[in-house]
C-alpha cells in the first residue's frame, strides 16, 4: 500500500487513493475527505488542502491517522507548526471537535457518549411530537433517519438532528407562510428557534455537557411532479413514500419515520445509501437548488459571520461613543429621542442614554442585541428597548415602524456604518421604515463609506461603499426630504481613519410616503 | 436582400443570446423571490392588521409586543 505524506498545507495521498479517507488525531476523528473531489492531482499524488475551519487550529504535535476501507495510508506524529506542545482540538467545555459534514467545526456524534446519544434522540422526540400535535406531518429525515435505518445508531461523523415535514402545500409562498406560522407555535411551546432559511428551522436544544443539540426542520413539498426537500434535494418522490408516516429506532428511542424509509433515503442519498461514507456530500439538481435558493434564501446570508465579529473581535472594536454619535447629538435638540439602527456593540446608544435622551436600539445581530442590553443595563439598570430587526425581512420592518410610530414622543433615527451591509432590498425597507418613523417629526441621521477611494471598506467582505448619490435617491423615492451631505474623511468601523466617510441628514414631513 | 437581413439578424441574435438568458436569469431570479415577499406581507396581515381594524388600543400594544416576541427574536 503507498503511503501519505501529512504537512502544514494538506495531506497528499496515493493516487489510487479515491474512496474517502478518514482523518483522526490521537485516535479522534476529526475530518474526513474524498482525495478525487476535495483535492488536486499532484506528480506525488491528490494534494488535499486542511479544511479551512481546521487550519487555523493545527499548531501544536498530535498522532496522524489517515484511513481508508480498512487499510491505514498513514500513522504517524506530525508537529504542525514545529511546535512540540501536544495539539488541543477542544471546546469550552474540553469537548473534542470535528469537522462535520457541512465544513462547521463542531462536536460529533462519534464523540458523544452514549448517554447522550439517548438524549439527542429523546430531544429529537420532542421536536417531533411538538410538530405533530401542531398540526404538521413531521418524520426523522437526512443522517438520523440513515443512521437509524442501517443499525439504530447515530451516524458517527453527524453533528445534528434532521427532521423534515410534508407541507400540504404547492406554492413556495404558502410553505415560507407555513413555516412562519411553525416558528410562532415552536417559540410558544418553549423551543429556542433560528431561522435558515424562508423553509428551514434550527432548533436548539440544551443537553447536560453543556452543548446544544441542534435540530433542524426541513420543509419538503411538491411542486406539479416534482418533490423539495430544504437543503437542496429535489426529484421524484412520491407523498406516498413519506406519509402517513411510520416508526424507527433511534439510540433506543422510537421515533416518525416516512412510511417508506428506504425508498426516502435513496432519493437523499443515492442508490449506495447502505454503505457507511463519511465524506459523502450530495450533488443536488442543479435547476433544483435554483429553484430554492430563488424562493427560500439569500437573506440572512451575513448573520453568523456578524455574530462571529461581535464575539470574536471583541475587543477590537471601540466601546466609547463614535465621532459621529457627538455630531449627532450636537445637531438635536437636547433630550430628543434617538433609535439606533444597526446598534453592534451598543457604543453610541448607551452614550446618547447616558446623555439623558430616550433610546430605542435594534441590530440584526443577535449577538450584537446582547452586547448592547448589557451595556445598557449596566448604565441603567434593566431596560427592554433593543430588539432584534432582520432588515430584509418587510415583517421586521414594518413592525419596527409602527413601534417607533407609536412612541411617546417622535424620534430621530440614527445609523452609523449601516446602509453599506445591505442589500437594495433592505435599503428600501429602511426607507420605509423612515417614513412609517418619523412623519410625527425628528430626522434620519447616516453615516458611511462613501465610494471614490480605492481604500477597501472594514470589516472585509460585510461592507462596502456606497455612492451618496444612490442613498439619496433611494429616499426621495420614499418620499424624504434630504436636507444635508457631506463627504470627507472620517473614521471607519474600527475608528481607523478613512479617506471618504459621507454623513445624509434626511426628513419626512406629514405627506404619505410613495 | 432579404436572405442577406435573415442572416444578419440570425448572427445578431446568436452574439446576443448569453446576455438574454442571463437577463432572463436574473428574472426568474427576482420572480422566485417574490413568494418570500407575498408570505411576509400575508403573514403580517393575519397577525396585525386584521386585529388592529378592531380598533382596540391595549390589544393593539400586546399584539405588536406578542408578534416581536414570538416572530422578530434574533
Amino acid at each position: 500500500m503507498p503511503h501519505a505524506t501529512v504537512t502544514d498545507a494538506g495531506v497528499v495521498v496515493p493516487w489510487t487513493a479515491r474512496g474517502p479517507v478518514a482523518v483522526s488525531f490521537d485516535g479522534r476523528y476529526v475530518w474526513s475527505f474524498a482525495a478525487r473531489r476535495d483535492g488536486r492531482r499532484t506528480t506525488g499524488g491528490w494534494r488535499v488542502p486542511w479544511p479551512d475551519v481546521l487550519q487555523p487550529r493545527l499548531s501544536g504535535t498530535t498522532r496522524v491517522r489517515l484511513e481508508r476501507g480498512g487499510a491505514t495510508l498513514f500513522d504517524s506524529a506530525v508537529a504542525f507548526g514545529g511546535r512540540p506542545e501536544p495539539l488541543v482540538l477542544h471546546d469550552r467545555h474540553g469537548h473534542p471537535l470535528a469537522v462535520d459534514k457541512m465544513g462547521h467545526f463542531t462536536r460529533v456524534f462519534s464523540e458523544t457518549d452514549d448517554d447522550v446519544r439517548r438524549r439527542v434522540a429523546e430531544s429529537t422526540r420532542k421536536a417531533l411530537v411538538d410538530l405533530r400535535e401542531a398540526g404538521y406531518d413531521a418524520h426523522l429525515s437526512y443522517g438520523c433517519l440513515l443512521g437509524a435505518v442501517r443499525d439504530g445508531r447515530m451516524i458517527g461523523h453527524d453533528s445534528d438532528a434532521d427532521v423534515a415535514y410534508l407541507s400540504p402545500h404547492g406554492s413556495p409562498a404558502d410553505v415560507i407562510r407555513e413555516s412562519f406560522a411553525m416558528e410562532r407555535a415552536l417559540r410558544r411551546r418553549g423551543w429556542k428557534v433560528v431561522r435558515m432559511s424562508g423553509a428551514d428551522l434550527k432548533l436548539l436544544h440544551p443537553l447536560p455537557d453543556g452543548r446544544d443539540v441542534h435540530i433542524d426542520v426541513f420543509a419538503g413539498f411538491h411542486v406539479g411532479d416534482t418533490f423539495y426537500l430544504l437543503g437542496s434535494r429535489s426529484g421524484r418522490l412520491p407523498r406516498a413514500a413519506l406519509t402517513p408516516t411510520g416508526t424507527v429506532t433511534l439510540e433506543g428511542v422510537e421515533l416518525p419515520a416516512p412510511a417508506r424509509p428506504e425508498e426516502v433515503l435513496e432519493f437523499l442519498y443515492g442508490a449506495d445509501w447502505r454503505a457507511p461514507d463519511p465524506s459523502f456530500r450530495s450533488v443536488d439538481p442543479a435547476q433544483g437548488v435554483h429553484r430554492l435558493d430563488g424562493w427560500f434564501r439569500g437573506f440572512r446570508t451575513d448573520a453568523i459571520a456578524w455574530n462571529e465579529l461581535y464575539r470574536g473581535r471583541r475587543a477590537e472594536i471601540p466601546s466609547a461613543p463614535s465621532a459621529f454619535a457627538r455630531w449627532a447629538d450636537e445637531l438635536l435638540p437636547p433630550g430628543a429621542g434617538i433609535a439606533e439602527i444597526g446598534c453592534g456593540n451598543g457604543r453610541d446608544v448607551t452614550w446618547f442614554f447616558e446623555r439623558g435622551r430616550p433610546v430605542r436600539a435594534f441590530d440584526f445581530s443577535g449577538a450584537a442585541v446582547r452586547q448592547t442590553r448589557r451595556r445598557l443595563e449596566r448604565a441603567a439598570g434593566a431596560i427592554d428597548d433593543v430588539g432584534a430587526l432582520a432588515l430584509n425581512d418587510s415583517r421586521s420592518a414594518l413592525v419596527a415602524g409602527a413601534e417607533l410610530a407609536r412612541t411617546p414622543t417622535p424620534m430621530s433615527l440614527y445609523a452609523r456604518g449601516l446602509v453599506g451591509c445591505l442589500d437594495d432590498e433592505a435599503l428600501d425597507h429602511l426607507w420605509l421604515l423612515a417614513s412609517m418613523s418619523l412623519r410625527r417629526g425628528g430626522v434620519l441621521l447616516l453615516e458611511f463609506p462613501a465610494t471614490g477611494t480605492a481604500e477597501p471598506s472594514v470589516p472585509a467582505r460585510l461592507h462596502r461603499r456606497i455612492d451618496p448619490s444612490g442613498i439619496v435617491a433611494g429616499i426621495r423615492r420614499r418620499g424624504g426630504l434630504v436636507e444635508q451631505v457631506e463627504v470627507g474623511p472620517g473614521q471607519d468601523f474600527f475608528d481607523r481613519h478613512d479617506p471618504r466617510v459621507a454623513r445624509v441628514v434626511a426628513r419626512w414631513t406629514t405627506q404619505e410616503s410613495r | 436582400m432579404s436572405n442577406r437581413r435573415t442572416a444578419r439578424r440570425f448572427v445578431w441574435d446568436a452574439i446576443h443570446l448569453p446576455r438574454r438568458v442571463r437577463d432572463l436569469e436574473a428574472a426568474v431570479v427576482e420572480n422566485r423571490q417574490l413568494n418570500r415577499r407575498i408570505a411576509e406581507l400575508t403573514d403580517i396581515v393575519a397577525e396585525l392588521l386584521v386585529p388592529v381594524a378592531d380598533r382596540d388600543e391595549a390589544r393593539l400594544q400586546e399584539l405588536l409586543s406578542r408578534y416581536r416576541a414570538d416572530t422578530l427574536a434574533p
